[in-house]
C-alpha cells in the first residue's frame, strides 16, 4: 500500500510555488483547484495545473488534484483538463456515494477517451450529512483514502474549531469507516505553521487514533510529520522479532506462530510488517 | 474582443489578446535581455492562427510552460471560451 503520512497542499494558481512543489519529500502533492482560487481564476486554474502536472518535476511524490465539489459549475471541467495528467482525484465536501458515482461516470468516460487506467478518488467529507454517510463513501471502488474536513462541520453544529469536543468522535467515525473497507484514514492539517511541536504532537495522536497521514499546508512541516508517523524504536524492535517468528514458522511449516512462549495471532503478523513498512521508508 | 489570462506576480506572466488592425506582438520581461527572445518564440508559436491581433506579454520570471499555459488560457478566452 502507498504511504500517505503527507499531503503537501500547494495553490494551483501559483506558478511560484507549484514549481518548487515536488522538492519537499511529502508523499504527495495537492495542486488545488478548490478553496485556494478565487472564483474568477478557476479557468486559468486549471490550465495552469494542466500544464504543471506535465513540467514539474514531482520527485517521489503523488501527484494529486483537488477538484471542485460536485455542488459547484467546475468539477466536470476540472476533471476534463487534469484527468490524464495526474494520479489520484482529490474530491470536496462529498456527501453520498451518489455524489461519488456521478464523477465516477465522468471520470470513466475521460479515462476511456485518452485510453488511460483508472484514477482513484479520496474523497473529503466536510458535513454532518457526509459523516453519517462515510462508510457508503469509504466503500465505492474509486475511494482509496477517507480524509475529512473540520470548518464546515463545526459551522454545521455552531461550534468554534478549537473547542470542538465532537471532533475526536468524528476522527473515530472516519477511521473506522475507512478501516471498515480497507481503506487509508487521512486526518486533516495542523494550521499552525509555526509551532512545529504542537505539529509533532498533533501528527502523533492522528497515528495512534488510527490515521495513515495528515495534510500539510508548509514545507517545513513534511520532515516533523513523516518522523512523528515513524514507529518507536520499540515498535520496531517488537515488529522485527514477530515478523522474524511468522517467518521461521512458515519455514518449518507450522501452522501456529509462537514468539517466547506466547501465541501470536495472524492480525498481529499484520500489524507489525506494516510497522516495519512505515520504518523502512527513511 | 480582448482576454486576459495570468498575474502580474512573481514567477508568472500577464497576457493580454485584443483586436487589432494587422498582428502586433509586445514582449517586456524582468529579464528582457536572457529570455525576451524566447519568449517572443513562444508566443509566436501559440498565436501564428491569429492576424488581426495585438498580444501583449509582461514577463515576470515565468518559466516556459507557466508562458505557455498563461497564452492557452488568453487564447481559449479570446475564442469565447469562459466559465
Amino acid at each position: 500500500m502507498r504511504l500517505r503520512r503527507t499531503r503537501l497542499y500547494i495553490p494551483g494558481n501559483n506558478p511560484h510555488y507549484v514549481e518548487s512543489a515536488g522538492l519537499y519529500g511529502a508523499d504527495a502533492v495537492i495542486l488545488d483547484l478548490e478553496d485556494s482560487v478565487p472564483l474568477d481564476q478557476k479557468f486559468d486554474a486549471r490550465i495552469l495545473v494542466k500544464y504543471s502536472l506535465q513540467n514539474v518535476d514531482m520527485g517521489r511524490s503523488e501527484k494529486w488534484v483537488r477538484i471542485n465539489g460536485v455542488d459547484t459549475p467546475f468539477w466536470e471541467k476540472d476533471l476534463k483538463e487534469v484527468l490524464p495528467f495526474c494520479d489520484v482525484i482529490n474530491l470536496p465536501k462529498v456527501e453520498s456515494a451518489a455524489d461519488l458515482n456521478r464523477v465516477d461516470d465522468v471520470m470513466g468516460a475521460i479515462e476511456e477517451e485518452h485510453g488511460i487506467e483508472k484514477r482513484p478518488v479520496v474523497p473529503i467529507i466536510e458535513t454532518i450529512r457526509g459523516l453519517m454517510r462515510a462508510e457508503e463513501i469509504a466503500a465505492h471502488p474509486r475511494v482509496v483514502a477517507l480524509a475529512w474536513g473540520g470548518e464546515d462541520l463545526t459551522a454545521d453544529l455552531g461550534i468554534p474549531r478549537g473547542k470542538a469536543l465532537i471532533l475526536d468522535h468524528v476522527r473515530g467515525h472516519i477511521v473506522l469507516a475507512a478501516k471498515a473497507h480497507g481503506k487509508q484514514a487521512l486526518d486533516t492539517v495542523y494550521s499552525n505553521v509555526s509551532d512545529m511541536e504542537g505539529l509533532f504532537e498533533y501528527a502523533r495522536r492522528a497515528r495512534y487514533m488510527g490515521f495513515d497521514g495528515i495534510g500539510v499546508i508548509h514545507p517545513n512541516q513534511v520532515e516533523v510529520v513523516h518522523r512523528a508517523f515513524r514507529p518507536t524504536d520499540e515498535e520496531i524492535e517488537e515488529a522485527r522479532r514477530i515478523v522474524q517468528a511468522a517467518e521461521e514458522a512458515e519455514r518449518e511449516g507450522k501452522a501456529v506462530v509462537s514468539l517466547n512462549g506466547r501465541m501470536i495471532d495472524r492480525p498481529v503478523v499484520e500489524r507489525a510488517r506494516k510497522i516495519l513498512r512505515y520504518a523502512e521508508v527513511e | 474582443m480582448m482576454a486576459e489570462a495570468g498575474k502580474r506576480e512573481k514567477g508568472d506572466v500577464y497576457v493580454r489578446i485584443e483586436d487589432a488592425e494587422g498582428r502586433e506582438i509586445v514582449v517586456s520581461s524582468k529579464l528582457m535581455i536572457l529570455y525576451g527572445d524566447a519568449i517572443r518564440r513562444t508566443v509566436e508559436e501559440m498565436t501564428s492562427h491569429l492576424n488581426n491581433v495585438r498580444v501583449v506579454v509582461e514577463d515576470f520570471g515565468a518559466l516556459d510552460f507557466v508562458i505557455r499555459a498563461r497564452l492557452e488560457a488568453a487564447l481559449r478566452k479570446y475564442g469565447g471560451e469562459g466559465e
